[in-house]
């Protein structure tokens, strides 16, 4: 017996992977080629539709989005997050922890220094100036101290519910961890070095048939124009970490003024 | 440039099937022999490095037939210098015999 509805289930879920704004169009395209595909080879061939979806996801241009979520500069980001801290912190303390204490040592390994391998390549060359340095290194220390109560906020909240689901609690419990210090370090990666504002206008650079000596990835820009991130999507000897441009104060006239930049 | 040293033989087989005439994605398959999963994502690559072009089908035509119109693609003129270099590297791929039921798209 054929099972119609397995093709059909495998292309929807892969279509999950393609970006939103081109979920329909593939969609479309692959159930095209399916009516044409005989049906005991129909879910063999769906199957494949999950490896082109991630290469369109991987190749395909995106807008930067504008959210209320992207805090393009420090102080917003700092803001944001002391604020959900403050929340974090009052929900702690009114949910009846057993041991806080404890819960508190258990997150502070996630407060000690991690490296971070943004422009490793340029550093070596002209390493950045000391007080950019210690700024960064500020930064994502209070990011890193501000993001503890909401994880510890989630942790107690997990507790409470663990009894009664003990395996699930444990997985949310570190899957909470795990992406709470990504997101604070792929945050940090993705500002510029000099200002801390976050990137924007990224590009996509090179092809991916071409790597010859070549490398493919993007380019993201300092808004205020100190510089472009170069990120590979192929790590290679040469172009493992993301690398940072300098750009000197001939490039300004091509960026809108700080002022200008500062109230976006 | 003509000499395209990144391209692989997946994709070099997919162009000389495409030049034979195997014009969708699906035939392509049936006559390289590569899974869906290599098939499509090279079409695309192949597409972005305008070495094919891809057109859907005519609705009127597929109408007709009673089926979904289905995406075609074509050799552009710089995928066909490239695949003239490619069959000097791989002679095999000469071997692919040519689709004898190219339709009118």
């Amino acid at each position: 017996m054929t099972r119609a509805w397995l093709p059909h289930a495998i292309l929807r879920a892969a279509s999950l992977l393609a970006p939103s704004e081109q979920r329909a169009e593939w969609l479309n395209g692959w159930r095209s080629e399916l009516w044409y595909i005989p049906p005991h080879r129909a879910a063999r061939f769906c199957l494949g539709a999950f490896r082109d979806a991630i290469w369109v996801r991987r190749n395909s241009e995106r807008p930067a989005r504008r959210t209320a979520f992207r805090f393009e500069s420090p102080l917003s980001c700092l803001a944001f997050l002391t604020f959900a801290a403050t929340v974090s912190g009052a929900i702690v303390v009114c949910l009846p922890a057993p041991d806080t204490v404890g819960m508190l040592l258990i997150f502070a390994p996630t407060l000690l220094p991690a490296r971070l391998t943004i422009g490793w390549g340029a550093s070596r060359r002209r390493p950045a100036p000391w007080p950019n340095r210690l700024r960064r290194g500020i930064f994502l220390l209070l990011k890193r101290a501000l993001v503890q109560p909401v994880m510890l906020c989630g942790f107690a909240a997990m507790i409470r519910i663990g009894p009664a689901a003990a395996l699930p609690t444990q997985l949310a419990n570190y899957a909470l961890w795990f992406l709470t210090l990504r997101w604070a370090l792929s945050d940090q990666r993705n500002r510029c070095p000099v200002c801390l504002r976050l990137l924007t206008e990224p590009v996509r650079m090179g092809a991916p048939s071409q790597t010859f000596l070549e490398w493919y990835g993007s380019e993201s820009a300092c808004s205020r124009g100190h510089g472009l991130l170069q990120t590979s999507e192929m790590p290679a000897s040469y172009s493992a970490a993301p690398e940072w441009h300098r750009l000197d104060d001939s490039w300004s006239g091509l960026f809108p003024p700080a002022a200008e930049v500062r109230q976006r | 440039m003509t000499d395209r040293p990144g391209l692989s033989y997946a994709s070099a087989t997919i162009l000389q099937a495409l030049s034979a005439g195997y014009i969708y994605g699906y035939t392509a398959m049936e006559a390289t022999g590569l899974p869906s999963g290599t098939v499509y994502p090279a079409l695309r690559r192949l597409e972005g490095d305008q070495l094919i072009r891809s057109q859907w089908e005519r609705p009127s035509a597929a109408d007709a037939a009673l089926r979904p119109p289905r995406r075609y693609y074509k050799l552009t003129r710089s995928g066909e210098t490239a695949l003239e270099v490619l069959r000097k590297r791989h002679p095999l791929l000469a071997k692919l015999a040519p689709n004898e039921e190219v339709q009118d798209v």
